[in-house]
């Protein structure tokens, strides 16, 4: 097989694919391309990766050059149409030329980017944002929170190169009311895409020491009106939405208001406003506290000047009974007395009627007492005078008879007539003193006393 | 923060005193127990006003925990 070959170096290759495509794709054309990675070298030109995807797959990719004067124009661009830097990761349009370099293959050298492309493009971002949290629901869910009465304790969202920072504290700190705030910062990017992240991280940070503070603010100032359209980011506004605090911004800028904004509880044009805003609720918060505390010193007068009223009348209504009382009473009295007075001179007049009737059958009486007693005295004497005599003459014969019983009685008049007296030793002898044989007897008769002894005793029956 | 009785507390309690007061339900018997509690309420919510008790260190412990 000897074949006749032709053999070409790699230079003549390459030199040929080049002339083609320099032959084939002479002007300039508009390509639609998301822009990767910016890859900017020191030289200050860029290598972007340019691709493009379906369905979150690459479909096509090419390297693309943008030489430094033109990067620098169309940054110039930017930044004067979007008020952004020109972004990564975001689709763009771009004038190109194809070229091809023997030793880094083919590229497309980007002459222009239209920024009103990606403006468009920002919006259309924005849009789907706001769409996507109204239909989950979180477009309100921060506002619909319930602000504190007192926003004091303040988690700020900020840089603390922040002339917003500054401007925001000062209005706080300066206060001529001396109202106290607390604040504490969470730091984080305010701008470009490094502010998604960095704001999420410190918001997910501030949940969980949300305990102590009120409130959370995003301050940002003093950095013009640029990056500002990571604000409208779908996971930095879901963030905001579902914070457990209200979120408040001060971002300082005055064109379109950005979602983070509008899914805030509040938003102030700067953070100066901000500050002043909150100042205002707890100046607020202030005023009822005076016109409740004006509101009591008023009520108090009223109740107390009522009840002054009431007791006046009721010490007027007093004294009027009690004159009325006393009146009545001494009415009463005086009728009483009156009335007393006929009566005790009625009830004298009829006692001394009494007495001089008494008095009169007194004497009457006495007379006939005296009539009486002396007749029956006359009459007790009168009997006295015949009785007494015959009283008299009794008494002697019972007199008389008693001593001729006594007469009878004596032992003489025993003796007299034949009895005697036996004595031993002086004691008469009957039963209780018996003689002996020779015992001396002594014997009393009427005319004689004799001696004698006992020849024999014998006992007499005495029956 | 006072545990004992927070801003909220407080000047929900002064205004019910303030429409007790308005309503005319108050005897003079309460009415000076009723207003050194109002006052005790006033001082309360001014000094509310005026001072902050967190604690930089605590939040910054619990941040790290």
């Amino acid at each position: 097989m000897n074949e006749q070959r032709q053999v070409f170096s790699l230079r003549q290759v390459v030199s040929s694919i080049r002339k083609t495509i320099e032959e084939r794709y002479q002007s300039h054309y508009w390509v639609k391309a998301e822009m990767h990675k910016l890859n900017l070298y020191p030289s200050g030109h860029a290598f972007p990766e340019l691709v493009q995807k379906e369905d979150g797959k690459i479909v096509a990719q090419v390297n693309g050059a943008i030489w430094n004067h033109n990067l620098q124009r169309i940054n110039r661009q930017f930044m004067t149409v979007l008020k952004e830097p020109m972004k990564e990761g975001t689709t763009l349009l771009l004038q190109v030329k194809v070229s091809f370099s023997e030793i880094y293959g083919i590229s497309l050298q980007i002459l222009d980017i239209d920024p009103s492309y990606t403006l468009g493009e920002l919006q259309r971002e924005r849009q789907e944002t706001l769409l996507r949290l109204q239909k989950e629901g979180l477009i309100n869910k921060n506002q619909q929170l319930e602000f504190p009465l007192l926003p004091q304790r303040i988690a700020v969202i900020s840089a603390d190169t922040s002339k917003g920072l500054s401007d925001f504290m000062k209005v706080l700190n300066q206060n001529q009311f001396g109202y106290a705030f607390f604040t504490h910062l969470f730091f984080a990017y305010l701008q470009g895409d490094a502010a998604i992240d960095s704001i999420r991280k410190q918001l997910n940070a501030i949940e969980r020491v949300r305990h102590h503070f009120d409130i959370v603010v995003i301050v940002r100032g003093g950095g013009g009106e640029v990056g500002l359209s990571c604000y409208n980011n779908y996971g930095l506004c879901k963030a905001i939405a579902e914070c457990s605090l209200p979120v408040l911004t001060g971002i300082g800028h005055s064109t379109n208001l950005t979602v983070a904004e509008m899914v805030a509880y509040r938003n102030a044009i700067t953070p100066t406003e901000l500050g002043e805003y909150l100042l205002q609720v707890v100046h607020e918060f202030s005023v009822p506290v005076e016109r409740a505390a004006e509101q009591i010193r008023r009520s108090s007068r009223t109740i107390l000047e009522r009840t002054d009223t009431a007791f006046s009348q009721t010490v007027k209504q007093l004294k009027g009974n009690v004159q009325n009382s006393l009146l009545t009473h001494h009415n009463k009295w005086q009728v009483l007395s009156r009335k007393l007075n006929s009566r005790s001179e009625l009830s004298i007049q009829r006692q001394h009627e009494r007495l001089g009737f008494l008095q009169k059958n007194l004497a009457a009486f006495a007379k006939r007492f005296h009539t009486e007693k002396a007749l029956y005295l006359h009459d007790a004497e009168l009997f006295l005078k015949q009785n007494s005599l015959r009283i008299v003459q009794k008494k002697n014969e019972e007199i008389s008879q008693v001593e001729r019983q006594i007469q009878l009685l004596d032992p003489k008049n025993v003796l007299k007539r034949g009895y005697s007296i036996v004595r031993i030793g002086g004691k008469t002898v009957n039963g209780s003193v018996a003689p002996g044989k020779g015992e001396h007897l002594e014997i009393t008769t009427y005319d004689y006393r004799i001696s004698a002894t006992v020849d024999e005793v014998k006992t007499t029956n005495n029956d | 923060m006072s545990k004992e009785l927070n801003y909220t507390a407080a000047f929900d309690e002064l205004q019910q005193i303030v429409s007790d007061l308005e309503d005319g339900e108050i005897s003079v018997d309460e009415l000076s127990l009723k207003i050194k509690r109002a006052s005790e309420l006033i001082k309360i919510c001014k000094k509310k006003l005026v001072t902050t008790e967190e604690d930089v260190n605590q939040i910054l412990k619990e941040l790290e925990g």
